[in-house]
C-alpha cells in the first residue's frame, strides 16, 4: 500500500509539463503489477486525484480498479466516477495510453449493459469517442461500443452523429464489420434505407479469408433492405472477397427464397414463404423487415404501372396491385406520391390517375448547390486515394510482393522494382 | 418555472455510493451537485421563443446528460413535450422509440402524454383526419397549449400543399376531410388559394401554385467549374 501512496504522491508532483508527463509514464508502467494487485483498495487514492489535470494517473489507477471485480453496491458509484472522468479528463494525456483508455470505457459499457442502464452509457461514450480520436476520419475500438449502446436504449438519433463522419482511417477489421452491422440497424431503424444498404454492403464486400458471422447477420439484413428499395438483390461486386462469394448464400437460404418469391411479384406466393420460415425470421430478429418487404410489394407494383401506362383507373391499379377497392389504391397512390416515390396526379371526378415524368429539371440554384457538393466531395476522396495509392507503392511489403514476380518476366524489361526487394 | 427537485430513497442511496467518490477538491464544487434537482430551463426557453423545431434535439440531449448522471429523471420529464417535438419536427421513428421506452406507470398517470401520443399514432397511420381529432380531442395545459396550436397551422398548411401536388380534381367532401374542416369553411380556404368550384359534382379543380425557382448563376459558380476542369486534366 505504501508504494500506491508514493505513486500517488508522484502523480500529483509530475503532472504539469509534457517532459513530466512522460516521466510518470515510464514511473506508472512500472508500477502496473502493483496497481492490479491492490485494485480493490483503490477507490479511496482516486479520491486524491483530479482528473482532469492527473488524467494520465488517475487513468492508470482507474484501469487497474476496473479490471478487478467490482461488486453489486460499487456499481453505480464507479460508474459516475467513470463519467466524471471521462467529461473531465485530458485528452492529449489519454493519447499516451489508449490502450488503458479503451479498456477502462469496455468496463464501462459491461457494467451498464450488466446493470439494465444503456442510456446511462451514451453519452459518456460519445464524449470518450470525441477524445480517443485523433480525427473524425479514424474508427476506433469504442464507435461499435456506442452504437450498440444506442441500439440497446433505442436512442437510434443519437447514434447519427458519430455514424455521419466519414471514416478513412481503419485500425482493427473487426471493428470495422461491427461499426458498420450496428450502423446499418441504426439505420434500418431510422428508415434511412440507402445509408442502411451501404453500411451493410461494406461489412458484405469486406477483405476477409474466411467467413464471420457479423456478415452472414449483414448479408441477410442486406438482401431484405435492398428489396424494400430497389425490389431486387444486386450480384456481389468484384471485389468481394471469395469466402464471401462462395459461402454466403449457404447461410442465408431462406433470404434468397423470400427474394426469388419478390421477384414473381405475386403477393399469396410471398406470403407463403414468410408463413413458412417464419420460426428462422424471428429468431434472427429480422421479422419486422420481413413485414416490410411484404407490404413494399405493393408499391413495388404501382411503380411498374408507371413504366407502362400514361393514365390508368383507380379500379385497374386496385386489380393489378391486388388491392380490394378504388379507394383503398386511391390511398396508396396519394401515399405514394406524398413520400417521393412516384409522380402523379389523381383525378376524383374520373377517377383515373395521370403517371407524369420526374418534374426536377436540374436548372434550379438549390440542386446546383446540391451537385456542386457532391463534386467537391468527389474530388476530395479522389485526392484521398491517390496519396493512398502513392503510399501503398512506397510499402515494403508490396514491392517485395512485386519484386517477386519481376522474375518471371525478361530482365530486358523496365525494371521498375530495385533488385533489393527480389 | 421553478426548479424541479427530486427526492426518493433510491437517489439518496446513490449519493451515499458516490459520496465514496467525492472528486479532487470535492468541498468547493459537486459533480452531482444539480442530481437533486433538475435543471429543464433549456427546454423552457425554446419553448418561450417559439422554437419549436429545436425542442426534441434539446430535450434529447438533456435526456442523455441526466440519464449519464445515473438520475432517474422519468417522473418529473416533460415526456408531452418531448414526444410533440419529434412530432412537430415530423421524425416519428424518434416520436416511437421514445414512446415504446416511457414506464407503464407514467403513462397511466399522466394522459396528456397519451394524447400527444395519439396525434403521432394517426401521422404513423396515415390516418389524416384523425389527426385533427386527436388535437381537438383534448384539454390542453398550458404550457403546451402554444406548441399545439402551432403544430394544427403547420399540418394544415401541409395537407393543403399535397392535396395541391397530389390532386387535379377532389371531392368537396374529401377536402373537408383532409383540412379538418366543414365542407363550407373548406370551400372558401380552398377559392382563397385560387381553387375553382364545380357546384354541380361538388368537386375542386386544383390550381397548382407557380413555382419560382432560382437560375441566376453568380461569379463563384466560374472558379468552381475551373476548380472541376483542373481536377480533371490532372
Amino acid at each position: 500500500m505504501e508504494s500506491i501512496e508514493v505513486l500517488v504522491a508522484h502523480i500529483q508532483g509530475l503532472s504539469r509539463s509534457p517532459d513530466e508527463v512522460s516521466h510518470l509514464h515510464s514511473l506508472l508502467k512500472q508500477s502496473e503489477d502493483a496497481l492490479r494487485s491492490h485494485a480493490a483498495r483503490l477507490a479511496p487514492f482516486l479520491s486524491q486525484l483530479d482528473p482532469s489535470i492527473h488524467t494520465l494517473g488517475y487513468l492508470f489507477l482507474l484501469e487497474a480498479y476496473s479490471s478487478g471485480s467490482i461488486s453489486g453496491e460499487e456499481a453505480s458509484g464507479f460508474l459516475l466516477t467513470v463519467v466524471e472522468f471521462i467529461n473531465s479528463c485530458s485528452a492529449e494525456q489519454i493519447q499516451l495510453a489508449p490502450e488503458k483508455f479503451i479498456s477502462v470505457c469496455k468496463s464501462f459499457k459491461d457494467q451498464v449493459m450488466q446493470l439494465g442502464v444503456p442510456m446511462q452509457g451514451i453519452a459518456p461514450l460519445w464524449m470518450a469517442v470525441r477524445k480517443l480520436q485523433t480525427s473524425t476520419e479514424q474508427l476506433t475500438t469504442l464507435h461499435s461500443d456506442y452504437l450498440l449502446l444506442c441500439l440497446l436504449a433505442k436512442c437510434y438519433k443519437a447514434g447519427l452523429s458519430i455514424l455521419d463522419d466519414d471514416i478513412f482511417e481503419v485500425d482493427h477489421p473487426r471493428d470495422h464489420f461491427l461499426y458498420c452491422y450496428y450502423g446499418g440497424m441504426i439505420n434500418i431503424g431510422l428508415k434511412r434505407f440507402e445509408k442502411a444498404l451501404a453500411c451493410l454492403h461494406n461489412v458484405v464486400t469486406a477483405p476477409m479469408t474466411t467467413l464471420n458471422a457479423i456478415c452472414v447477420e449483414a448479408y441477410k439484413k442486406y438482401i431484405l433492405v435492398s428489396l424494400i428499395l430497389n425490389g431486387q438483390v444486386p450480384s456481389f461486386p468484384k471485389y468481394t472477397s471469395s469466402a464471401a462469394h462462395r459461402n454466403l448464400k449457404n447461410y442465408t437460404q431462406p433470404y434468397v427464397d423470400l427474394a426469388n418469391f419478390y421477384a414473381s411479384g405475386k403477393f399469396s406466393e410471398l406470403e407463403a414463404c414468410i408463413q413458412t420460415n417464419q420460426e428462422k425470421f424471428l429468431s434472427d430478429s429480422n421479422l419486422g423487415l420481413v413485414k416490410q418487404v411484404l407490404s413494399s410489394l405493393y408499391k413495388r407494383n404501382i411503380q411498374r404501372l408507371t413504366q407502362t401506362y400514361l393514365t390508368l383507373s383507380l379500379q385497374d391499379i386496385a386489380n393489378v396491385a391486388q388491392l380490394n377497392n378504388p379507394k383503398e389504391a386511391e390511398m396508396h397512390v396519394l401515399q405514394m406520391i406524398q413520400d417521393g416515390e412516384i409522380f402523379a396526379t389523381i383525378n376524383q371526378k374520373d377517377g383515373m390517375v395521370s403517371f407524369h415524368e420526374d418534374p426536377e429539371q436540374y436548372k434550379s440554384c438549390g440542386m446546383t448547390e446540391h451537385i456542386d457538393f457532391s463534386i467537391q466531395r468527389l474530388m476530395a476522396l479522389s485526392k484521398k486515394l491517390s496519396s493512398l495509392d502513392d503510399n501503398l507503392s512506397c510499402d515494403p511489403q508490396y514491392l517485395s510482393k512485386v519484386g517477386k514476380e519481376r522474375q518471371k518476366f525478361d530482365f530486358d524489361e523496365f525494371d521498375s522494382v530495385s533488385h533489393k526487394f527480389m | 418555472m421553478e426548479e424541479l427537485s427530486v427526492h426518493s430513497r433510491e437517489e439518496k442511496n446513490v449519493e451515499e455510493i458516490a459520496r465514496r467518490f467525492v472528486p479532487y477538491g470535492g468541498r468547493k464544487k459537486s459533480p452531482l451537485g444539480f442530481y437533486l434537482a433538475m435543471d429543464l430551463s433549456p427546454i423552457q426557453k425554446d419553448l418561450a421563443s417559439k422554437c419549436y423545431s429545436a425542442v426534441a434535439d434539446t430535450c434529447d440531449d438533456l435526456m442523455l446528460k441526466l440519464a449519464s448522471r445515473g438520475i432517474r429523471y422519468q417522473d418529473e420529464w416533460p415526456f408531452a413535450i418531448h414526444l410533440l417535438g419529434h412530432v412537430f419536427a415530423n421524425d416519428l421513428n424518434s416520436a416511437r422509440f421514445l414512446w415504446k421506452s416511457i414506464p407503464l406507470e407514467i403513462k397511466e398517470s399522466r394522459p396528456e402524454i397519451v394524447a400527444v401520443w395519439k396525434i403521432g399514432q394517426c401521422l404513423w397511420t396515415r390516418d389524416y383526419a384523425g389527426v385533427y381529432d386527436a388535437i381537438r380531442g383534448f384539454d390542453w395545459s398550458a404550457e403546451i397549449t402554444a406548441m399545439v396550436v402551432a403544430f394544427s397551422e403547420n399540418y394544415t398548411k401541409k395537407m393543403f400543399q399535397m392535396l395541391n401536388s397530389a390532386y387535379s380534381t377532389i371531392s368537396v367532401t374529401d377536402v373537408a376531410h383532409f383540412l379538418g374542416m366543414s365542407e363550407d369553411r373548406a370551400i372558401d380556404y380552398a377559392l382563397q388559394h385560387g381553387w375553382k368550384l364545380d357546384s354541380s359534382c361538388k368537386m375542386v379543380i386544383v390550381k397548382k401554385p407557380k413555382t419560382v425557382t432560382e437560375r441566376k448563376l453568380d461569379p463563384s459558380k466560374l472558379q468552381r467549374l475551373t476548380e472541376y476542369v483542373f481536377h480533371l486534366e490532372h
